[in-house]
């Protein structure tokens, strides 16, 4: 790994309004890369952040971004045709390839469906690869459902199920209400030959994480996707550190059992 | 490289003033710190220096490039022919861990610029400087271009690299004796007991430490070996297109350190702080590179402004 900063300049092709808060950049990257990976996005004199990409594709790299601090707001005033500052993709990303013919759980909450989009659309390529897929997607109301142009096809190929926690008055919406870990609770899954990605908010993984635990899912057939602070993206800040792993280079995707390694009271 | 070489007392001077114009060494100021000395009488070596030399290589703050409307560039210079003398066993191998990091596996350029024609001349310590040191219990090896011993009327030199060699051969100083594997590792500073602490993760004691901590950060601070840094964007206020991307020290005793979107943080405990910098120096780091990171210099104790002794905690660990 070398310690190298400096971005490059690329063009931004598409700009799309997912949701009130959330939006889509497509950029014209082409680059070998896993689904789950990251780059980090900067806007010089604003700052640099990490975001994953959301996009499976040969010809085009599409990030999806909350606005929730400065770079992230910045980024939402960038037109198309325009340039950014891009380095990367970095990290481990989720290994497709290793997974041929298991079935798939896909379990996002929020923002957190954004990584997962790129393994879909993986998926989505790859269809025959693959077993049973099934997609848990849960947002907080219905202003907030992600990717909605994509549902279609979705629905076509997997079994999605879809919630959001709650319903704000006057608004039309006749899909189901609730938390998705309740839908994960109640649909049932075969662990055997079966993976779950998950990604999303804290309380959200934590829970998801038990359900599939009381379904028969070990340790070693969960995928998480992590979010830390971090700068450098190539393991020499250290900001991302969790226990012994570095986020940026060991994750952002972990399987379970590699960061649950405290439970024995083991640093 | 084991041989050692006479230089006379009075000599020390006229040797390091032959050498270049650039000579640093510890000087109390407000508190001990490398400086460039125009003679060795300036120098402080009655105590470990306070400050390391970290700063001169891994710097405190660091421009990763510049950019004006659009446009990056990198301004990387390369420092000057500098020595450094009155560095300790300790500090000498903190050197060595942040050349392991910031050349050997990362080929940093900002890093290697300001370190490349840099000479490490050692001071010797016979004994511990002072009660918290324990760079004796951290497997430190031999790590500088030439080594002092000071036997008062005379020093004895060891060259530990080719360059070192170079030098006391063209000062012409006599051959005298050998050195000691023994007599490398000072007196008394073996007081960290356990070799292996990666298993006493959950001991309660860890707490009692914490408890005793300020999140001040005045340990990682003056850390000779963390390496922990942020980048930041600076633009002047009188033109936002142009500005600076620089990196900085950062500290992972701070609650900022992890913080993201949400206000979430992941540290957000001041036990899980004084844990990870602890295990990122004893633990994390060796996993990752097979070598320690902490040399035991004991500076993040006898600068903590409360004292924690995290080597007397770890000993009583059951
Ligand atoms: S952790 Fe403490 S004892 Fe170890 S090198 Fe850093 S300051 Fe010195
Ligand atoms: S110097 Fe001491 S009080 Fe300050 S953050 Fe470090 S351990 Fe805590």
């Amino acid at each position: 790994m070398k310690a190298d900063y400096l971005p490059q300049s690329v063009k931004v092709l598409q700009k799309r309004d997912e949701s009130a808060d959330t939006f889509t950049l497509r950029l014209g990257m082409k680059v070998d890369h896993d689904p789950g990976q990251f780059i980090q996005v900067s806007i010089p004199g604003i700052g640099e952040a990490p975001i994953s990409i959301s996009s499976y594709s040969k010809d085009y790299l599409e990030i999806s971004i909350r606005k929730v601090g400065n770079v992230t707001n910045a980024l939402h005033g960038v037109k198309k045709g325009s340039s950014l500052f891009v380095r990367g993709p970095y990290g481990r990303g989720y290994q497709m390839s290793k997974l041929k013919g298991k079935g798939i759980v896909f379990i996002g909450g929020g923002c957190g469906v954004a990584p997962l989009k790129g393994a879909i659309e993986y998926v989505e390529k790859n269809r025959k690869d693959f077993k049973e897929i099934d997609l848990f997607l849960g947002f907080r109301s219905p202003g907030d459902i992600l990717f909605t142009s994509r549902h279609k096809d979705w629905e076509n190929h997997f079994n999605v199920h879809m919630s959001v926690d709650q319903i704000p008055s006057k608004t039309c919406y006749s899909g189901n209400v609730g938390f998705i870990t309740d839908t994960l609770n109640k649909t049932p899954i075969q662990a055997k030959g079966t993976v779950a990605f998950i990604c999303g908010p804290p309380i959200m993984m934590t829970k998801s994480i038990q359900l599939l635990a009381a379904k028969g899912f070990k340790d070693t057939q969960i995928y998480v996707s992590e979010e830390k602070l971090m700068y450098c993206a190539f393991g020499l800040c250290c900001h991302c550190m969790d226990k012994g792993n570095l986020t940026c280079l060991d994750g952002p995707v972990f399987r379970y059992d590699e960061i649950v390694r405290s439970r024995d009271g083991k640093a | 490289m084991d041989a050692l070489y006479r230089l006379e007392a009075d000599k020390l001077d006229i040797f390091l003033q032959s050498l270049g114009p650039d000579i640093y060494a510890p000087v109390k100021t407000d508190a001990i710190r490398f400086q460039k000395i125009s003679s060795v009488k300036e120098a402080d070596l009655t105590a470990l220096a306070d400050v390391p030399v970290k700063d001169f290589f891994f710097r405190q703050r660091e421009q990763l490039f510049k950019f004006t409307k659009g446009k990056i560039a990198t301004e990387i210079k390369d420092a000057p022919f500098r020595i450094f003398f009155g560095l300790r066993r300790c500090d000498l191998n903190a050197v060595k861990h942040q050349d392991f990091i910031f050349i050997e596996k990362y080929k940093d350029p900002y890093y290697t610029a300001q370190r490349k024609n840099t000479l490490l001349f050692g001071y010797h310590c016979d004994e511990a400087l002072n009660k918290y040191c324990f760079c004796g219990s951290m497997g430190l090896e031999e790590y500088h271009d030439i080594m002092f011993f000071d036997k008062k009327k005379y020093f004895l030199l060891n060259p530990g690299s080719k360059v070192g060699q170079k030098i006391v051969s063209e000062a012409k100083l006599k051959r005298a004796g050998t050195l000691k594997k023994k007599d490398t590792i000072p007196k008394g500073t073996d007081r960290l007991e356990k070799k292996d602490i990666s298993k006493l993760f959950e001991n309660s004691l860890w707490e009692k430490g914490a408890d005793e901590c300020l999140s001040c950060s005045a340990c990682t601070s003056l850390c000779p070996t963390c390496y922990c840094h942020e980048v930041k964007d600076d633009v002047k206020l009188s033109d936002l297109k142009s500005g600076e991307r620089t990196r900085e020290w950062s500290s992972c005793q701070l609650k900022s350190f992890t913080r993201v979107a949400g206000e979430h943080v992941f540290r957000e405990k001041r036990v899980d702080r004084f844990k990870h910098r602890i295990y990122h120096q004893l633990v994390y780091f060796k996993e990752r590179y097979g070598v320690n990171m902490c040399v035991g210099c004991g500076r993040c104790i006898t600068h903590c402004p409360t004292t924690i002794d995290f080597v007397s905690l770890i000993n009583k660990m059951k």
